[in-house]
């Protein structure tokens, strides 16, 4: 894994103005001898931290911010490390809304959805990777375009449909418009065509079924594929906002961003410390996942993308 | 777990795949394999069928309902044309439309260039546990809610008392009124977008360059390409196929651009940072004008169709496959 | 070798095997869940109240729901509280709530939608009110006739105001103390006002503001408009609405003044005085005594104006609660009249804006007997002793606001609430008309540009706004 350690080549640097400099002093070439990680490297290295601490402050912010008491909330210079953490707005957020069942209700929602769409983004990517049909590229067009279309489009009519099977305000509501996927199926489908089609001919002489080629032969090879379709149905879904906002209206049929926001308070009553405690609480089972999935979500992401 | 394996071997195999050497050839595999046709579609079933109902059924009545007025507590009533000439002459839909356009423009062009710049810097020569530690670093914001960053982001970019300008402060910079003023709050929503959802593209770069052989770049050095020079001739051609993919998520992400101008701005201040979606949204749910914001989402749909087809046709010239 | 694999492939097959029966069974043992028929009283003909609320103050709500079980056991209820970041959030959720087809029977509804759902969903209260006359003679005594008012749609009566709270100002003592400053006259003038900013800011550091402001339909520009005698739409009133004037309030002083509801038809946003008060809101901007106001912004007021971050800021009697919380003491702030305009034809009358609340019947309702006892019982001063123990709101009831209410939590002079209304009856609600987000959104988008510009920006957005208003309004809601 560790990579392209020669070091010949020692001004690959992205940083363009110390290459230039070095470019054009002519006593480079020496310099570069006497120093093996010559300041390229570093260069880089405090490009990416300033980078990463863009990309991390906030979060720290956030979580020291959350055990800090209401009256230090935004206090200047602010604190980004949670020294003497101060749970009281952690225990005010679960007094005020019922996290259990907030828990509960996105874990229902978020687990089922995820299984169907690895079911059926692993059915249909299969079929579109090696079975034979009429219309296959027109039909996979279509569902690639169904992708373009923004939710707040389609939410209205899918609102009646709801309506019409007798299932407004509750969870299932959430979760059965959310299984078909297209990108999981275009995941899949990539994923298939990854893996060799000869096994399908060695088990078809050997007379097995097509949906037992399927069952045995490719869908265990696939499993890291659909994992990383999992994941990202569970990243999604966890965090989503517009549809339970719409679709749901009793308060036990919320999902956990959705409790978040009485966190808030009407005309600015509600405590900054209290909403960030909840915005916390709510990245922690998409952390989990996060940390559990990663290194397939990296490996799958990159190898359905090369295309 | 043996399969962990498959994905990397694959990698290469997938590059080929997708355009030039279509295994199996058709017609070399036993007909048993590829199945009867029934059979394929049990296999699709549970996709489209989901899809029909909860995609396709409602695209088309909401094509539909764009020539009728309906304000969900009587019944719909038949308008022609009218919602579309309203809203092609209704300043608030112009500005949207106008907004979601620049917004996608330097939203994906900032998140491409962040996501391809570090992916360079975290590939070439970095030891492990830091390749590890950056990678999981640039990824982090995406596992966040839209909704929950925009929250915090709002905190941190408040005039007064946000950490930002106490920033910006301590080099002297004087207090950005960042949330308050059309272009203060445009530069917020792009910002925080952009922090979010750069980690995507980013892992999506990083993939397509660590497939590209060392000997390749050690051939253009022989040749005398160094520095930007090498990435200008080798590693933009061989990735251009993964910018082509990484561009149209980005593209469509950002056309639909919704949470962030919701919770960070409500589209102000005037209608500085309203978008086309939340338009949508507006029309709908809180006018209750039902025709009209599903012309308005035909509209959009449109676009993004159109833009979609045009980066396919581009992508012919300049998309690379080797 | 090939029995290793084998042995692997079987393990695995079982796991699947099992993680799918598990799954299926956890699906099939959470289906109640999924299809809600775990929530008790759906569907089983309760009657369904809708209100904005939170789960913190459920335990209220259920004493509160005994105490009328207690008194008729006949009516099953069911409180739905409905989760929203305002009252427009609010209203598009009831409204989605009757397009699923299971519309409550009584909303909670505030002055923002009280136009929209007389017009369209609710049903009058008249025929109920004179009905129960003598309860009912009791509850009014005790409530100012400007909350009844704003609840008055071209002569009926549609909601009985249960909380209500008006725009006044709050302030930091230490702050106002240590800039040498005295409490604020309850006369005194936007100038004062300014003088008083000035001094503050003199006073203070440069991470500290002396007015702090949110772009809202409540509190935002509306209190300076009114103090300058005008508003963003014009106002008139309806004819009608005698019959509960003349029988509940015969002897009011106001009563003269009482009508059948106010009308908002027109904009009115060209009108030199709110384009007067605008540029004295844009000169506070402009010399760094107020902020420029964020949309859908406050949801760091608290924190700041306990840290002492922040000298004044336009709040109501719900805030008390909050600021209690946040560890402020009952001395460390206190709460003023809003100012008054020191010229022209408004500075000899003050005029207050506040916002108010109440249960409304949906015209869909299945019982509307069983809803009306509702509705009376969450009136009497029983059910609002349950429902507003804290200062999270303002009581409708003029006796609920007293000493008890605020004692230990401040402010000091929380006479002021009540008496905004008591000593100024011209005191009026926000404007709301039935096209009321429309109108709210026509006036916030444009609110920040008026007053964070030059003087032609203020033009070019008060014009806009006068534009977007038209608009509004031709709507039908």
């Amino acid at each position: 894994m560790t990579t392209t350690a020669s070091p010949a080549p020692s001004n690959r640097g992205a940083r363009p103005g110390t290459r230039a400099h070095r470019d054009r002093s002519p006593d480079a070439p020496a310099r570069r001898r006497r120093r093996p990680l010559d300041w390229s490297l570093a260069g880089r290295v405090a490009v990416l931290v300033v980078a990463a601490a863009l990309t991390l402050g906030p979060v720290l912010w956030t979580l020291s911010t959350s055990l800090r008491p209401p009256a230090d909330s935004l206090r200047l210079p602010p604190s980004f490390l949670p020294l003497n953490p101060d749970v009281t707005s952690y225990a005010q957020v679960f007094k005020q809304v019922d996290m259990a069942l907030l828990v509960l209700n996105s874990a229902l929602v978020t687990g089922l959805i995820a299984v169907g769409q690895m079911v059926s983004a692993a059915l249909a990517g299969y079929a579109f990777a090696f079975l034979r049909f009429r219309g296959k590229g027109a039909l996979f067009s279509l569902v690639l375009a169904t992708m373009m279309v923004p939710v707040q489009v389609t939410i209205v009519p899918v609102f009646m449909l709801i309506r019409g099977m007798g299932l407004s305000d509750t969870l299932l509501a959430l979760i059965l418009p959310a299984i078909p996927t297209a990108f999981g199926t275009f995941l899949m489908r990539q994923y298939f065509l990854g893996l060799p089609a000869e096994l399908a001919e060695a088990a078809a002489i050997d007379g097995a079924s097509p949906f037992r080629i399927f069952r045995s032969v490719y869908a265990p090879l696939a499993m890291p594929g659909l994992a990383i379709v999992g994941i990202l149905a569970f990243n999604f879904h966890w965090n989503e906002f517009f549809r339970p906002l719409i679709l749901t209206i009793s308060e036990q049929n919320f999902t956990l961003p959705l409790g978040l926001v009485s966190l808030q308070g009407n005309m600015g009553t509600g405590s900054i410390s209290v909403v960030l405690a909840g915005v916390v609480l709510s990245m922690i089972p998409a952390l989990v996942v996060f940390l559990v999935g990663q290194r397939t979500l990296r490996d799958g992401l990159t190898a359905g993308a090369g295309k | 777990m043996s399969t962990t394996a498959a994905p990397e071997k694959g990698t290469p195999r997938l590059s080929e795949n997708g355009r030039r050497r279509q295994p199996p050839p058709a017609g070399t595999a036993p007909s048993a394999a590829r199945g009867s046709r029934a059979m394929a579609w049990l296999f699709l079933a549970p996709t489209i069928v989901g899809m029909g109902v909860f995609t396709l059924v409602p695209i088309v009545a909401s094509i539909l309902l764009a020539f009728f007025r309906w304000d969900i507590l009587s019944a719909p009533q038949f308008a022609g044309l009218a919602n579309f000439t309203e809203i092609t002459s209704d300043p608030t839909v112009r500005v949207a439309f106008g907004n979601t356009i620049g917004f996608v423009v330097v939203a994906v062009v900032l998140q491409l260039g962040v996501a391809l710049g570090l992916a360079v810097l975290v590939q070439e020569r970095l030891p492990n546990w830091l390749r590890v530690f950056f990678r999981s670093a640039f990824f982090f914001p995406l596992i966040l809610s839209a909704a929950s960053v925009s929250i915090f982001m709002k905190y941190l970019f408040n005039e007064q008392f946000g950490v930002v300008n106490w920033l910006l402060g301590t080099v002297g910079v004087p207090a950005v009124p960042w949330l308050t003023t059309p272009v203060g709050s445009a530069c917020v929503v792009v910002l925080v977008y952009v922090w979010q959802n750069f980690g995507f593209s980013f892992l999506l770069f990083l993939g397509a360059l660590s497939s590209i052989p060392q000997e390749t770049y050690e051939a253009a050095s022989i040749d005398g390409a160094t520095g930007w020079r090498k990435h200008r001739h080798v590693t933009l051609p061989l990735i251009s196929p993964t910018t082509l993919v990484a561009s149209v998520m980005a593209i469509i992400n950002a056309l639909q651009v919704f949470d962030q101008p919701y919770v960070l701005t409500r589209g102000g201040p005037g209608d500085s940072t309203r978008t086309a979606v939340m338009v949508i949204f507006e029309t709908a749910f809180q006018r209750l004008e039902f025709g009209k914001a599903s012309a308005i989402g035909v509209v959009l749909m449109l676009l993004i169709m159109a833009v979609t087809a045009l980066q396919f046709r581009l992508s012919k010239r300049f998309v690379f496959y080797q | 070798m090939g029995d290793s694999i084998r042995l692997r492939d079987i393990s695995r097959r079982t796991a699947l095997g099992a993680l799918g029966v598990g799954i299926l069974g956890a699906t099939a043992a959470s289906w109640p869940r999924l299809t809600a028929t775990d929530i008790p009283g759906r569907n089983d003909g309760s009657l369904s109240i809708a209100i904005l609320g939170t789960a913190a103050d459920a335990a209220a709500r259920q004493k509160a729901v005994d105490a009328f079980r207690r008194l008729h056991p006949e009516i099953k209820v069911r409180v739905q509280a409905i989760q929203a970041v305002d009252w427009k959030d609010f209203f598009s959720k009831i409204l989605t709530m009757v397009a699923a087809g299971n519309p409550p029977d009584v909303v909670y509804v505030a002055t923002e939608g009280a136009q929209l759902f007389a017009e369209k969903l609710a049903q009058p209260l008249d025929e109920f009110v004179r009905r129960d006359a003598n309860v009912m003679a009791e509850y009014f005594a005790d409530v100012h006739p400007s909350l009844v008012e704003a609840f008055m749609y071209r002569g009926s009566l549609y909601q009985l105001p249960m909380d209500w709270n008006a725009a006044n100002m709050y302030y930091n003592t230490s702050v106002f103390s240590a800039s040498g400053l005295a409490r604020p006259a309850d006369d005194w003038t936007h100038l004062d006002f300014r003088a008083a900013l000035a001094a503050m800011r003199r006073a203070n550091p440069d991470g500290f503001t002396p007015y702090y402001w949110t772009n809202r339909l409540f509190g935002g520009v509306v209190p300076w408009l009114y103090a300058n005698g005008t508003s963003f739409l014009s106002e008139e009133r309806a004819a009608g609405g005698d019959w509960l004037w003349d029988r509940f309030y015969p002897s009011d002083p106001s009563r003269a003044s009482r009508s059948g509801g106010y009308l908002w038809e027109g904009p009115n946003a060209d009108d030199p005085r709110v384009v007067e008060a605008f540029d004295f809101l844009r000169g506070l901007v402009k010399d760094g005594l107020g902020v420029r106001p964020e949309e859908g912004g406050g949801n760091s007021l608290v924190g700041l104006f306990a840290s002492g971050r922040i000298g004044t800021t336009p709040a109501g009697g719900y805030w008390v609660q909050g600021l209690a919380e946040a560890g402020m003491g009952p001395d460390a702030f206190d709460v003023a009249f809003f100012p008054r305009w020191a010229s022209g034809p408004a500075s000899a009358a003050q005029r207050h804006q506040f916002g108010t609340a109440g249960y409304a019947i949906m015209k869909t309702a299945k019982d509307k007997d069983a809803a009306w006892e509702w509705v009376k019982f969450s009136a009497s001063r029983e059910a609002m002793e349950l429902l507003f123990a804290t200062p999270s709101t303002t009581p409708a009831r003029r006796s609920m606001v007293n000493e008890a209410l605020y004692s230990g939590k401040g402010p000091a002079h929380w006479k002021v609430f009540y008496d905004t209304l008591d000593r100024f009856p011209a005191t009026g609600p926000i404007p709301a008309p039935p096209q009321q987000a429309a109108v709210e959104t026509a006036l916030i988008k444009n609110v920040s540009l008026a007053v964070s510009g030059d003087e032609r920006q203020l033009k070019s957005a008060l014009a806009s706004l006068q534009g977007d208003l038209e608009l509004a309004l031709r709507r039908t809601p």
